[in-house]
């Protein structure tokens, strides 16, 4: 039998003292370096990204309930619609809202006080308002209408200023990550306890060390790409422009050098915390832990060489087969990965909470994700569906019911440990409902439409797929509804839910050991990690759990109800 | 504390039963599925689509056993593995098993290598240069596409020559016609940004990519070969898709696909017909002018109601004859239209870009380059569009031409594509027909 870990001396009277000691609201406005203020600025913010960006989604959807143009002024209006609505959606709620978890939890869960560099970590938070606002002011002026990969020449030769704020704006945004990234990868190897090596720690610390050695090594390459573009729009140099000497395809190839990678990016700390939630609210180890902690490794190497696959209709024949081999060999680690999961819940003692519905959730949808991304690697296949409405399901199924949904599943796993309540488990089960058959029956179809011969990008299309179009539409505002559930969630447990106590999934990694919300140095002394960060089930990471209940006292209602 | 379980995960006979049920239903949904083959993907109308979608079938069936099992796994262990209510307890301490996920590592890794596999041949059999291309009449031709903002143009290089000697181009606008059997093999060009020309189908697309029109630009290929539709009437037509977003008329960029059932309905229908009509233009310019406009992608950006044109990106050009005269201080209703097509930018309609191409003699894409002949005619069939026309209506056949030499110094040939002894006889028409358009207008 292993040696029983004590985390802490015991300052229960404090919790007696004062339940919920949490920064004020207006702490959140202010530049301020510790990590979790600066983790719930990037939640929030990207939160609010995601609705501006959902609102756009829904107005993408009226348009296309007819087949002719209704809502909108002219196709140009559509187009930077969606452009807009892509753009959003990638640089300002997705990738900041995994800075947001990554910020707040990887530094408590290696028992750090905070990032290896939290004024860094606070001016590439404080990047984000500035680029949000100028990419935004584009759309107002004479919007970027070229999609979020502004092909050129349509982005260059075809497009207004609004376009050169938007380069400008990603660029901002492009800084902003690589800082951020920089941060994680020296903070995840070295301020790790003594006791906890690579190998001890917990799963979504690899999952954002993966992910920041993908943003580091692959964002410069769109800081490339931009300033090209940039160039090109208002020096006069000719990149882009064939007529000139320069080459479209050159576009092409560095934004999607960078635009892969930042697929995974975009997902790869969603698996990490399905790692997380998985096992906590299953009661069981991760299992196969060291695989799926490589294959995050594996994802992010391979990566990094299947970019062209976005080009098979662009790139010269040739080169098309050895991007589709790599790209189907991508699906090798996910299906690791996916497996593992199943093997961590298989003859576990499953407690059905709104964090572990959304991470089935995200099981659930991200296979299908997962095997249309191989259908979509076949090339002779993908010839047929490439830039349609597959293509869009395809993404959203991986960005939404994947991403978004292991989003939720953080959101509702650490809202306790960031706010020091609960969430409503009932308004939680409801939103997830919501969310899970409006999402799919507004993204599977998507694939049938493509295949009968709809494009994506357009708003106007042919009469045959109003049907179809008409259950998307129907969908996604149900959908989009099911957004408010979780809003009015998260405002009401922030000020009347039930307290939630240091630590009421009974999770063994270190964020737990510490009260909820942490204090400002988030230990009050060095934190013992337990041997194992998922090693439930054993009489020592019980006894374990038993200390730091006597050090924190027990105030929530434990794990919801099951 | 209560009990944190045993070491071995512990399966319920209600779970073998779930299990069980649940296999049966994956054979038959995968069965099911594979009825949807032809639901979800339209008609196969090329030889290329037999195999793509022998490909999507082989996908489906891999897919289908993928899904189900990972749906099953989650299902049989959401319904077995739940918390029992008052069970506070850990499941087992069951960290992972080596011959497992080398299993689940190996398997999919086959499954990834066997459709590399499959793929690679159906592409390499579906891209093979074939040997007879284009063929007509036993000769290999060129079928040129381009693409401009937001129209498709086909251009047929026949191995016919005019009476002058030169090559006979027809050109069919937005529609491809090709017949049964015909290795066809599209040289596709684009003017402007990138499109991409999609056969839904036929299963095929590829990307226009722009390169420089003084090196003869960046062309593409695109290859299929049409095949015979059961419970199709003949010819049948398949709609063309602009697939890469090109701006606003993105959307509307579409063409046809007309296919025949053989090489002689083709020629009857299409091919002789079309190449009659280019040796035999009518002697009117105004019915001239009505052919010419539509050879060019004006229909992309124009409303002209006359023609059916719908297009808003650019003025209307309903009218336009009633507003010619007035547009810029100085110029004739003549000289402004015939000034408006090949030097787009002298003058800029209030509330509208300047997004036109470059029309002329001279210009770089072979789809715009247009004669002086051609812009007379195209400008006599304009001056007709309007309830009374700026033009002199009474006098078209000199004043148009004025128009062009004062502008822009180009001498017309009247006469263009006539018999020379048919001369006078067809200037005397022209008058005559000019004095019903003027009337009628």
């Amino acid at each position: 039998m292993a040696t029983i870990a004590v985390p802490l001396g015991g300052q229960a009277e404090q919790q007696e003292a004062e339940a919920v000691r949490r920064p004020a609201l207006s702490d959140y406005l202010r530049w301020s370096v510790d990590h979790k203020i600066i983790g719930v600025q990037y939640g929030v913010s990207a939160f609010l990204f995601f609705i501006i960006g959902g609102a756009m989604a829904m107005g993408i959807r009226l348009e296309l309930w007819t087949p002719e143009l209704d809502l909108m002024v002219s196709g140009a209006a559509y187009n930077s619609l969606f452009t807009i609505h892509g753009t959003i959606m990638i640089f300002l709620f997705i990738i900041p809202m995994w800075a947001a978890f990554g910020n707040f939890v990887v530094p408590l869960q290696l028992g750090a006080k905070d990032m290896a560099f939290p004024w860094l970590n606070a001016f590439a938070f404080w990047l984000i308002p500035p680029a949000a606002v100028v990419v935004l002011l584009g759309y107002f002026v004479s919007p970027a209408e070229a999609g979020w990969t502004s092909y050129p020449p349509l982005s260059t030769l075809f497009s207004g200023d609004g376009q050169t704020l938007w380069a400008l704006g990603a660029h901002l945004l492009g800084i902003s990550s690589i800082m951020g990234s920089i941060n994680f990868i020296v903070t995840i190897f070295n301020m790790r306890p003594p006791e906890m090596t690579i190998w001890r720690m917990p799963l979504l610390c690899w999952a954002v060390l993966a992910t920041s050695i993908i943003a580091v090594m692959a964002t410069p390459f769109l800081a490339g790409a931009l300033t090209l573009l940039l160039l090109d729009r208002v020096a006069g140099t000719t990149f882009f422009d064939a007529a000139g000497g320069g080459d479209v395809l050159l576009w092409q190839n560095i934004f999607w050098f960078y635009s892969h990678p930042a697929v995974y990016i975009m997902v790869l700390p969603g698996m990490g915390v399905l790692s997380e939630v998985l096992s906590v609210h299953s009661r069981k180890p991760v299992f196969g832990y060291r695989m799926v902690g490589l294959s995050s490794m594996g994802i992010a190497f391979v990566g990094f060489t299947v970019w062209a696959h976005h080009m098979f209709t662009s790139l010269q024949p040739e080169l098309r087969i050895p991007f589709m081999i790599t790209t189907m060999i991508i699906a090798v680690p996910t299906g690791i990965k996916m497996f593992s999961w199943l093997g961590t819940i298989w003859g576990g003692k499953i407690r059905f909470t709104s964090a572990m519905l959304f991470a089935l959730g995200f099981l659930s949808l991200f296979v299908i994700g997962g095997i249309s991304g191989v259908m979509l690697a076949a090339l002779p296949f993908d010839i047929h569906v490439h830039d349609t409405y597959f293509v869009v399901s395809h993404f959203h199924f991986v960005l939404f019911g994947g991403s978004v949904f292991a989003v939720y599943a953080a959101l509702y796993h650490w809202f306790p440990k960031v706010t020091g309540r609960m969430m409503n488990e009932r308004l939680g089960r409801i939103h997830f409902v919501f969310t899970y058959f409006g999402f799919l029956f507004t993204f599977f179809p998507m694939h049938v439409v493509g295949m009968l011969g709809m494009p994506r990008r357009v708003a106007v299309y042919v009469e045959a797929f109003q049907p179809w179009n008409q259950l998307i539409s129907l969908s996604a505002f149900v959908l989009g509804f099911s957004t408010f559930i979780v809003i009015y969630n998260v405002i009401k447990s922030y000020y009347h839910g039930p307290i939630a106590g240091a630590n009421p999934w009974r999770a063994l990694t270190l964020e737990w050991q510490t009260t909820s919300p942490p204090p400002p140095m988030n230990f009050d002394d060095d934190p013992i990690p337990f041997e194992d960060p998922y090693g439930y089930g054993t009489e020592a990471s019980a006894a374990y759990l038993e200390v730091v209940d006597e050090a924190f006292g027990v105030r929530s209602n434990r794990a919801g109800e099951h | 504390m209560e009990n944190r379980g045993s070491n071995t995960p512990s399966i319920s006979p209600a779970a073998v039963v779930v299990a069980a049920v649940f296999l049966l239903v994956s054979v038959i949904g995968i069965n099911w599925f594979t009825t949807f083959v032809p639901v979800v993907l339209p008609e196969q109308a090329s030889a290329e689509s037999k195999s793509v979608d022998e490909l999507f079938y082989i996908l489906m069936i891999i897919g289908g056993v993928v899904f189900f099992l990972i749906q099953g796994m989650l299902l049989i262990s959401v319904i077995a593995f739940r918390a029992r209510p008052g069970d506070e307890g850990d499941g087992p301490t069951y960290h992972g098993n080596p011959l497992l996920e080398i299993v689940w590592t190996i398997i999919p890794a086959l499954v990834v290598v066997f459709l590399a596999v499959v793929s690679f041949n159906i592409w390499t059999q579906n891209t093979e240069p074939k040997a007879a291309i284009n063929m007509v009449e036993g000769q290999s031709i060129s079928i040129n596409v381009t693409g401009a903002r937001y129209a498709w143009t086909h251009q047929y290089v026949t191995e016919r020559f005019d009476p002058d000697g030169n090559q006979i181009v027809i050109n069919s606008g937005p529609e491809l016609h090709t017949y049964i059997g015909q290795n066809v093999d599209l040289t596709l060009q684009t003017q402007d940004v990138i499109h991409s020309y999609w056969v839904p189908a036929m299963r095929v697309k590829q990307d226009l990519l722009p390169g420089d029109p003084r090196r003869g630009g960046r062309p593409t290929q695109l290859r299929f070969t049409p095949i015979r539709v059961e419970d199709r009437s003949y010819p049948a037509r398949y709609p063309i898709v602009c697939a890469e977003l090109c701006g606003d008329g993105h959307g509307r960029m579409q063409g046809t696909v007309i296919v025949y059932e053989d090489e002689s309905q083709f020629l009857d229908q299409f091919y002789e017909p079309a190449i009659y009509a280019i040796l035999n233009p009518p002697a009117d310019p105004v019915l001239r002018g009505e052919i010419e406009i539509q050879n060019y992608i004006c229909n992309s950006c124009h409303i002209l109601d006359s023609l059916g044109w719908t297009s808003t990106t650019g003025p209307s050009l309903n009218g336009v004859a009633d507003r010619a005269g007035e547009r810029v201080p100085g110029q004739t209703a003549e000289e402004y239209i015939a000034t408006s097509i090949w030097n787009s930018g002298a003058f800029r309609v209030p509330g509208y870009d300047q997004q036109m191409a470059a029309f002329g003699p001279d210009v770089m894409e072979a789809t715009n380059v247009m004669s002086p002949e051609q812009l007379y005619s195209i400008v006599a069939y304009l001056c007709t569009q309007g309830e009374q026309s700026d033009c002199d209506m009474e006098n078209a056949s000199a004043a148009i031409p004025d128009a062009i030499q004062t502008v822009f110094g180009y001498e017309v040939d009247i006469t263009f594509g006539m018999e020379d002894d048919e001369d006078e006889a067809m200037l005397e028409a022209d008058a005559a027909s000019d004095d019903e358009s003027g009337a009628s207008g």
